[in-house]
């Protein structure tokens, strides 16, 4: 292989023997390169996002609900918390009762909204999902200070204190301390509006809900479970169990097992234990697909990028066809031929794919790190190496070194890290806007090292592909035409 | 055919067409003739007769319609490619019109190529054991290569032009490093297609007289085409082909 790689190597180089490169390799390869880091970055974005998500979910939600068939309620909760409690993969469990009402605030006519009431045990409730963590302001749900100053003010006897969404507080118009009417039970005949007086009940906001979850923000409500119980007239019975387990990826063999420990009767109805998984598989399952159009479209990216190998090698063997008829004269064997070709090929794939995967790296770093970045009017630095560059075409007569050659390299990729470093920085979803639509914050990359190899691997398999037949083409001149070809 | 023991080269019955569609066009039709080991042999005859082509043929270059070339009573045809391509670079020089050196590469490095090109297995077949000893070989190789090429760059008296560029050479010394590289295997044979047919009367003098210093000092069998009369004249032998074929009156 030493002719062919001695022969390849000097191909790769421009005529010119000043340039490190040839001009057409440097195309040839930062197309690969671009092809490449942009696949590692739209993936580790899609990546971040669905991680992102995940962990929020997670750490906001039970990991199995246990319900009946038609929410229907139940009783003995206690002594069924227990039980699944004593399995080994579950944390804690904690009672629910969980359904939806229409509500108005108190100085309002007529229902607002309709959202969903979450009636818990607090100190159960904290170890399930991490409930205060998100609450601003207070979680006593009876003896709050802020109930007996509504109280005072207000005409209407209070129930209880509730902890509403804080978007959701927004959208009603009301703040800490006032008065949220529920409309609990609606008559299911129909109502005639002007004889209709609903049976209503009045909580106090004690405090705001604000989770990374824009889905609890916009339509939670939470009351004491025991206010709950009174709400629906179902003193001591329960309607859902929520779930935490030591690790959320068993969910799926966990929830049988949950559902088999804790035995209904027939009379009870049919339990339904559903996994944060199938709660959201929507979602995931759309992630999912996203995934796979963005690795297929890339995958085409890196496709255009080989043809453009495919391109340059074609031409090479056209400008070298005489070379060609030399070295069969000289006694190069068709494969010999070929090997040459395919090696200049593969070097430009090689060199393209890791240039593209340290800059894809580079980006998702940069994308993520929120280290502070130098002004960017330092990044006019960057500007130096144009003025550099114009000594040097002044310089060009003079010979000079390979080493400075090399240098001057270095330089420019020095220039060009650092202007990247100063303008490329974690896109703020906040300042687009978008940041309750994706539920977070700035736009997340997490990069998934599999992914990283698995293209490197693809991005050189296609490359090297695209060798083939230029590599071919050259290695089946014929000899003799070869020679005379102008 | 009493000589056959003593020939190096034998060519026997060849015949070679073109074909333009369905029109055959015959350009050899039968050549016999053969080569004697250190002999300078021209072949000579009219445009378009088809010297070259025999020529091509004898480099296995180009294959025949029907006939064949033997060296050293092998048929070389029979070869598959990758056999042929070795006995091409280990037993046959070219020297063509143009010089046909490569513009990437150097003087020296277009001498060196051919044993560069032919490198692994001659080492191997040196030391064929270990691959330490391979290691050492192919160090000991390299150098010795250019030790190779630089002494014969020095033989046709460009010592000084080895770093050039062949597009930093003049016409005459382009074809002398091609004379240099055509010698660099030590092949039996080297074949040459009108070598001074590109050059101005002083260069070509040049070049034809280190043909034949090579001829005299080393031995090398050589066969050239030419109609250039001069050298034909110099010749030990010429072989005169007319419509196809080996002319009787040229015949020894």
């Amino acid at each position: 292989m030493k002719f062919e790689w001695f022969v390849a190597s000097r191909y790769l180089r421009s005529r010119r023997k000043q340039s490190f490169i040839s001009l057409i390799s440097i195309i040839s390869i930062g197309g690969v390169a671009l092809g490449v880091a942009t696949v590692i970055l739209a993936i580790a974005v899609l990546n971040g996002v669905e991680h992102g998500l995940k962990e929020r979910f997670l750490a906001n939600e039970a990991h199995v609900v246990l319900m009946l068939h038609g929410s229907d309620f139940f009783g003995g909760y206690t002594q069924r918390i227990a039980q699944i409690e004593a399995l080994d993969e579950v944390v804690a469990a904690s009672p629910v009762v969980y359904s939806q009402v229409a509500v108005f605030p108190e100085h309002s006519k007529r229902i607002q909204d309709v959202i969903h009431i979450k009636g818990i045990e607090p100190a159960k409730e904290d170890i399930v999902t991490g409930f205060s963590r998100f609450v601003a302001g207070s979680v006593d749900f009876q003896n709050s200070p802020l109930i007996a100053k509504a109280e005072r003010l207000s005409d209407n006897t209070v129930t209880g204190g509730i902890v509403l969404g804080a978007r959701l507080a927004d959208r009603l118009g009301i703040v800490k301390g006032d008065i949220l009417r529920l409309v609990v039970e609606l008559q299911e005949h129909p109502i005639n509006p002007d004889t209709f007086i609903p049976d209503l009940s009045n909580f106090v906001v004690i405090g705001l809900y604000e989770s990374e979850l824009a889905v609890y923000d916009n339509s939670f409500g939470f009351i004491h479970i025991a206010a709950a119980q009174k709400l629906y007239n179902r003193a001591n019975r329960v309607n859902a169990i929520f779930v935490r387990l030591r690790d959320a990826e068993v969910a799926p063999q966990a929830a049988p097992r949950i559902t088999d420990t804790v035995q209904f009767s027939v009379l009870e109805g049919l339990p339904i234990a559903r996994t944060w998984m199938e709660v959201h598989a929507p979602l995931f399952a759309a992630l999912r697909l996203e995934k796979t159009l963005t690795v297929v479209i890339e995958a085409l990216i890196i496709l255009v990028a080989a043809f453009n190998i495919a391109s340059t090698l074609i031409m090479t063997v056209m400008e070298k066809t005489r070379d060609v008829g030399t070295f069969r004269t000289l006694g190069a064997s068709r494969g010999s031929i070929m090997g040459i070709f395919m090696i200049q090929g593969s070097v430009i794939g090689i060199l393209g794919t890791l240039l593209g995967t340290g800059l894809g790296l580079t980006l998702c770093w940069l994308l993520s790190s929120n280290s502070l970045r130098p002004s960017p009017w330092w990044a006019l630095i960057v500007a130096m190496p144009v003025l550099l560059q114009v000594l040097i075409a002044l310089r060009r007569i003079t010979p000079r070194p390979g080493g400075f050659k090399m240098a001057l390299w270095l330089f420019w990729l020095v220039s060009i890290g650092f202007g990247l470093y100063c303008f490329v920085k974690p896109i703020s979803l906040v300042e687009l806007g978008l940041s309750q639509i994706y539920q977070m914050n700035q736009l997340p990359i997490k990069v998934n090292w599999f992914f990283v190899g698995f293209i490197n691997a693809l991005s050189f398999l296609i490359c090297w592909l695209a060798t083939l037949y230029p590599a071919w083409q050259a290695a089946n001149l014929n000899p003799v035409e070869a020679l005379q070809h102008e | 055919m009493t000589h056959s023991r003593e020939a190096l080269i034998r060519i026997k019955d060849l015949h070679k067409s073109y074909y333009d569609g369905e029109a055959e066009l015959p350009v050899l039709q039968g050549v016999d003739f053969m080569v004697r080991p250190s002999e300078m042999l021209a072949i000579v005859g009219a445009s378009g007769v088809g010297k070259s082509t025999l020529l091509h043929i004898l480099g296995a270059l180009d294959r025949p319609t029907a006939g064949t070339v033997f060296y050293e009573e092998q048929d070389i045809f029979t070869f598959p490619d990758k056999a042929l391509a070795r006995f091409r670079n280990e037993h046959i020089g070219f020297v063509f019109q143009f010089h046909h050196l490569l513009p990437e590469f150097t003087a020296l490095e277009n001498v060196a190529m051919s044993a560069i090109l032919g490198g692994v297995t001659q080492q191997s077949s040196v030391h064929p054991h270990t691959d330490k000893a391979k290691e050492i070989a192919s160090c000991y190789d390299t150098r010795s290569v250019y030790t190779r090429a630089q002494e014969l760059l020095a033989y046709v008296g460009l010592s000084e032009r080895q770093e050039h560029y062949p597009s930093q050479l003049s016409g005459g010394e382009r074809q002398r490093v091609a004379i240099a590289r055509a010698l660099m295997n030590q092949p039996q044979v080297v074949l040459a297609d009108e070598p001074t047919g590109n050059l101005d009367s002083r260069s070509s003098e040049a070049v034809l007289e280190l043909l034949w210093l090579m001829n005299a000092q080393a031995g090398q069998t050589f066969v050239i085409v030419t109609h250039n009369k001069e050298l034909a004249e110099r010749a030990d032998r010429t072989v005169h082909l007319v419509d196809g074929k080996i002319s009787t009156a040229g015949k020894w």
